[in-house]
This record gives C-alpha cells, structure tokens and sequence, in this order.
C-alpha cells in the first residue's frame, strides 16, 4: 500500500555508473548508439563456467578515495568505487561540493563486497596460522564498513541504510529514501545500489543455467536463453520540493514493494506481486497505465522472468498494453543486481529528460506472451511518466514512477 | 508516528542459551558465560584457538515444518522459531498471523554456512558446485523464508549493517505502521555460526566467542506491551577513537530521557579493552540492575541488538521500569533506545 502524501520528491542529482561508460553523458551516448558492453571477465577464472563474459567497468586507474590512507586502499571493493563515482556525479549534478544538509544515505546491495569475503575465504583455507591483514578483510567484507570509507571521503556521520533485498535492493532504497521524506522524517536523502561481479556470484547464476550461454541477453526475445551479469552503481539525490535548492531533473512520484512467495527464484508465473506494485505505485503517482510513457522493464532475459513480467504488465494495463513502449537495457550492460533498479531508474529520468527511449536489444523474434510495444531500437518519444520494475530472489518486488520535470 | 509511538507486543528469541526468550532471560539473569566448544575448521587446522557458543539442538516443538525450510540453514531455522514465539507471545495464533504484517530482517554476516559451503564448492570445480544452494546464500533468503512460512506477501525488506541497525528498523517499523502500509511488524534480527566468523572475531580479540540466534519483535501502534520511548542517535563515528570519544555523549543524551529506578541493557563483552569506553559512559548513574547478554551469550553479531531489545522488552514488563539498551556499535555509529511500561 503507498503512503498516502501530497510531499512532492524532486531529484535534483544523479549518478551513473555502468559497463556502458561512467556518468551521464557516457550511458546516454551508448543507449542512443544501441550499444552493447559485453566481454570477457578477466576478474576471476571462468574457465569452468558456462558464460564467460558479462558487462565490465573500466574503473578509472587512479584511486578515487582520497581520504583512505594507501594500506587500506585494496580493502575497498570494486562496487564501493562505482558508488562512490555516482555519487560524486550526483553531487555535481546538484551543484554540491559535499554531503552537508543530506539527512541520510540510503544504499542496496546484493552482494555487497564479496569480494573481500572470497578473499578472507580463500586465505582462511590456505594458511592455518593466524594472518594479520584478515582482519581486514573481515572489517572491510561487512558493507557498512564500505560505506564507511565513503562517509569518511566526505567528513559525514549522518545514517546510512543498506537495504539487501537480491536485485531489487538498488529500486528498494530509492524508494525507501522517497517514503522517509514522504513521510517528513527526512528532506534530502542521497539513494541508489550498486554491485560490482563477484565469483562467488557469478558461479551461482551459471550453475543455476540462469546465464546466457551465448553471453548475449535477449530480454522478450522468443527463444532468449538467459542473463549476462553486469556490475555498477547509481544514486539520486531526493529532495523535499520545499528544501529543494538547484533544479529538479525529475520527480520520485510513486512507490511499492510486495513480495511474490511463489518460489525463492522463480516468480509467479502470472506476476501477481508486479501487478500488484505496479498498480500501487501508479495509484501513488496518480497516474494510469496509459500516462505512463515508457516501462523500464526488469526484463532479464530469462524464460520465467520474462513470461511473468510481460503478462503481469499485460494484467495490469489492460487495454493500454498495446500503446505502453517497454525495454529492458539489461540487453545492453547485463543484469547488475543490487545496483539494476537504480541504474535502471537513473536511466528512466534520462529518458524522461531527453524525452526519448532506450532499446531491448538483441531480439531476434519477440515472445508471443508480448503485447507491449517492445522498444527494439533508440528511438525519440514524448513522454512524462516513466515507471521501472525490479524483481529479486527472495520474491522482492519494486516498482518506481518517476515524473518528467522541466525545471 | 515515529518509533517512540510504538509498541513491543510479543518477543521470541533463540540464543546459545536455548529456544525461548524466557531461556535466554533465565541465562543472562544468572550472568553466567554459556558454555563454548571449540568451532572446527572442516578439512583443515588452525593453530590458535577459536571456540564459539552454539544454540542448542532444537526441541521438537520449535521444530518448523514447511517446504521452505527442508533446505534453509540454522539463520532461518532460528528466525522462524524467534517470529513464532514473539507472535505467540502477543496472542496471535502462528498458524493464522495476523493480515497486515509485515517483516524487517536485520542482519550483518547473514547464511554464511551455505555461502562458505557453495564457495568451497566453486573454487574445487564451479561446473559442479550446488545450484540448490546458491539461492540460500543470498543476503535476504531467510526474510524470504519467514515471509513464506506465514504468508506474508506485503512489505518485506531486510537491512544491512552494525547490529545496532535495527534502530533504523524500528524507525522504519513505525512509519511503516503509521503509514498504514502494514498494521503490525515483525522485527527480526538473526545470525549463525560459521568458523569463519568465528576466526573473524578472534582477529578482533583472541577472547572475542562467537555465537548466534535469533531475536524476534512484534510492533504495533496498539494493544499494550513496553514502549519504545526514545532512540538516541545515530551518532555517527569514522574510528574506534572517535567512537570512545562519543559514548559519554550518547550516554548524558539518553540519561536525561530516563528518571527514576532503570535498567541498563549494554554490551559488554567482558573483555576490559572493548568494554571500558561503554562502561565508563554509563557509570553516570545509579542502575537497579546491569544486564550483559553478550557476555553470557556470546558474540551473535547482527542478531545481538534484537537480543538486547527482547531482553529489555522482558524487563520491562518484570520490572515496571524504564530499561536504556546501549547499542553503541563497533564500526559506524552508536544508539541508545529507552523503553518505557
């Protein structure tokens, strides 16, 4: 049930990083390209796995924490850079040196830094004498102890909440974030996810079949066969429109989360839980299924998720469904897990701003359970809704509505 | 509505001190340590010593039967049993919770028996690594668990961080209610053992005993039970320094909350070197009484803050009196919560 509040959330920054470029610019520029960012993993061995490839950051060369003295800089996980790089941008976005007057910061994560927990594994296994730096790698392994470093990077002590609910953590937070200032117990609160690839991870999708063995994802796609991996980080800056102090890109207009007990990773076939948050949040947003002007759609790529989001988005538009363009750009970067429903949402309010729609590539021939207009190329549209689903293991669902603005 | 407008209906708690709130009460009443034994790396030694302080075998009765749980780990074992207890415990029949609820899972190390068993698995040959349990590794499977146990299909989200992140939890709880997304909520706070964490802490201090359990909240707006009065913080810290330099602030913040006889609920290990800063901020005042639960339970990490709060829900209820619980965190931030009759 959404909170029932005329508060209007206006986001004034955002940050992206993805395999398809860091920041705004570099993500916009790829999806009107149509292009895809898979290859080969080179972070760990996949000699063993089915898919070898997924959706890689090139993360910067330099050390992006400056504040971290050089010992403790390998402690810090891929995806705590990728976040800290997205927040840096939305920062920047919103004219802000640092995080003064942002009352909270509110994270998902899947995995968040594995990583070092493979590493303290791995030479707990080894070594039967006590080695001094697993003391870091368990100090560092827990995720508020990253999101420590970031506090530290900024001089802040304000509340951090890492929200883990599988791959709809990242559309979890911004929508926690949107019900704290909804609610008043909050004014500006910095949200997004982020994961960055993981062995351990990846390992667990491959011998679950669920990633594409051809590494090409084919979200709707008839004969689609599975999801690439992917990794990055994104957050908005959510600001009470009354305390707002630059631009609004955008508006955080509706919020739900239900949960599908169907299966632990299978959903319900008829996508119950997604009608349900789908509706919920459009009835928050005020808004119908006919105003929303584009659907990001979890769409992984795999035969049960696609089946069940496409008839539940069938279910909940009724006779709409035909004239709602939907895409799923986990075509083009891959699956990124706890940080999908934050890049998928940032990527909502770009299409919202350039006013066109981003593309589910790769789809030879679109399943018949399809009765959208699936987005097969880039393509200029006019639109001032725009909503993103995101669906987790565990049965987490999250639906977003976000809300054009022009200043 | 905030957290202070909420209420503790029912508890339930599982500890190395056994199945049951009233078990673990007993325990940390007496004040003695649990007993530990030594937590075994399989298929390999380690040559310094490293014991942990286990949950006893389940009885029976607590034993859950559902589909689900044929393949969860001790976590949701524990969680199941803790949720069922606290919905007993509030006068709600478990085999029909009541519509509305909700459920916030808190925890900081989460399943890491089958993530250290399916990793094992990988690094030996990832082509035959389990895919039944990768699922189970996931940070958010027992929220998920419990959820399907009792049907829950609303809102169920679960937290990261410090143990004393359950304070946002309960924050969270509360706007939850007051929003009227759910009508009540289940708090639940778990963890088990692993020798891997049970290593990890001995890095922190030799003396430092793992343990695990479950600590499990029935909120509401309504229908009596202690109160949760005020929670203090977070006040945030970015070293070990700087966190002894905040306890006597967190601490004078909460003491002028509270007048009277109370309770203090800390968290103190019994090892001097960790402990001292927390005691000498508390030594302000006069207590009635000073429970340690970790000292006696042991170290269960994410689920010791829930651990402290169903005690002190306990004690309240014994006592009449107002109990502090001081929360005040290893890494990030410190809390205090006072609850009320």
């Amino acid at each position: 049930m959404p909170f029932p509040s005329s508060q209007r959330i206006a986001i004034t920054g955002a940050g992206i990083v993805s395999p398809l470029g860091s920041g705004w610019q570099a993500n916009e520029q790829s999806l009107a390209a149509d292009r895809t960012a898979f290859k080969p993993v080179e972070l760990f061995d996949t000699r063993e796995l089915i898919a070898k490839t997924a959706g890689v950051v090139d993360l910067p060369a330099e050390s992006l924490f400056r504040r971290c003295p050089p010992h403790k800089q390998p402690f810090i996980d891929r995806g705590t850079h990728m976040l800290l790089m997205a927040i840096r941008e939305a920062l920047a976005q919103a004219g802000r040196s640092g995080l003064e007057g942002i009352d909270a910061i509110v994270v998902g994560t899947s995995a968040g830094a594995m990583p070092l927990g493979e590493s303290y594994f791995e030479h707990a296994h080894h070594d039967d004498a006590r080695v001094p730096a697993q003391l870091s790698r368990a100090e560092h392994y827990q995720p508020q102890r990253q999101m420590s470093s970031i506090a530290t990077e900024f001089d802040w002590r304000g509340p951090i909440i890492i929200v883990s609910n599988a791959c709809a953590s990242g559309a979890n937070a911004i929508g926690w974030a949107a019900e704290m200032i909804r609610s008043g117990r909050a004014k500006r609160v910095l949200a997004g996810g982020y994961d960055a690839l993981a062995r351990l991870v990846f390992a667990g999708f491959d011998t679950l079949r669920a990633l594409a063995p051809s590494g090409i994802p084919r979200p709707f796609d008839a004969q689609r066969d599975g999801l690439a991996l992917g990794e990055g980080a994104a957050v908005m800056l959510l600001e009470a429109e009354e305390v707002r102090q630059s631009a609004a890109l955008g508006e955080v207009s509706g919020y739900s989360t239900a949960t599908d007990l169907h299966h632990l990773t299978q959903p319900d076939p008829a996508g119950k839980a997604a009608i349900r948050t789908m509706t919920a949040a459009c009835a928050q947003a005020g808004v119908s299924p006919a105003q929303i002007g584009y659907i990001n759609s979890h769409g992984t790529g795999t035969p049960f998720n696609d089946v069940a989001e496409a008839a539940a988005i069938a279910a909940w538009a009724g006779d709409a469904v035909a004239g709602i363009p939907v895409s799923s750009t986990k075509s083009s970067m891959g699956h990124l897990l706890g940080g999908a429903g934050a890049v998928e949402a940032v990527i909502c309010l770009m299409a919202l701003q350039g006013q066109w729609l981003p593309a589910s590539l790769n789809v030879r021939e679109v399943d018949p359970a399809v009765r959208f207009d699936l987005v097969r190329q880039f393509r200029r549209a006019s639109l001032d809704y725009a909503l993103t689903n995101s669906f987790g293991f565990g049965g987490t669902n999250a639906t977003l509505v976000l809300q054009r603005r022009s200043a | 509505m905030n957290a202070r407008d909420i209420c503790i209906r029912g508890v339930g708690a599982v500890s190395s001190a056994g199945w049951s709130a009233a078990a673990m009460h007993e325990a940390v009443l007496a004040g003695n340590p649990m007993p530990s034994r030594p937590c075994a790396r399989p298929g390999n030694v380690r040559n310094w010593p490293c014991e942990s302080r286990f949950a006893p075998p389940a009885p029976p009765e607590k034993v859950a039967r559902h589909p689900r749980l044929r393949r969860s780990s001790a976590i949701t074992r524990y969680s199941v049993a803790a949720a069922l207890e606290a919905l007993t415990d509030a006068g709600h029949d478990p085999a029909s919770p009541p519509p509305g609820l909700g459920i916030l899972f808190v925890m900081m190390n989460g399943c890491v028996n089958y993530t250290g068993r399916f990793y094992d698995e990988v690094l030996q040959n990832p082509a035959q690594a389990s895919p039944l349990i990768f699922p189970e590794t996931v940070f958010n499977a027992p929220a998920s668990h419990v959820a399907s146990f009792l049907g829950v299909d609303g809102a169920v989200s679960t937290l990261l961080g410090s143990p004393n992140s359950i304070m946002e939890a309960l924050d969270t709880a509360a706007f939850w209610i007051g929003s009227g997304i759910v009508q009540e909520c289940l708090l639940i706070a778990a963890e088990e053992c692993d020798w891997l964490s049970a290593e990890g802490l001995t890095y922190y201090h030799p003396k430092l005993i793992a343990s695990e359990g479950a600590g499990a909240l029935l909120l509401s707006a309504s229908g009596g039970g202690p109160r949760v009065r005020e929670i203090i913080g977070p006040l945030a810290y970015l070293s070990w320094q700087e966190r002894c330099e905040l306890l006597p602030q967190l601490a004078a913040q909460t003491l002028a909350q509270v007048q009277g006889p109370a309770t203090l609920i800390n968290d103190r290990t019994g090892i001097h070197k960790l402990d001292q800063a927390e005691i000498a901020a508390w030594s302000a005042r006069p207590w009635d009484a000073v429970l340690s639960p970790k000292y006696v339970l042991g170290e269960s990490m994410g689920a010791s803050s829930a651990l402290q709060l169903v005690l002190g829900t306990l004690a309240v209820r014994q006592t009449q009196q107002p109990v502090v619980i001081s929360l005040p965190g290893s890494n990030t931030a410190a809390y205090s919560c006072v609850l009320t009759p």
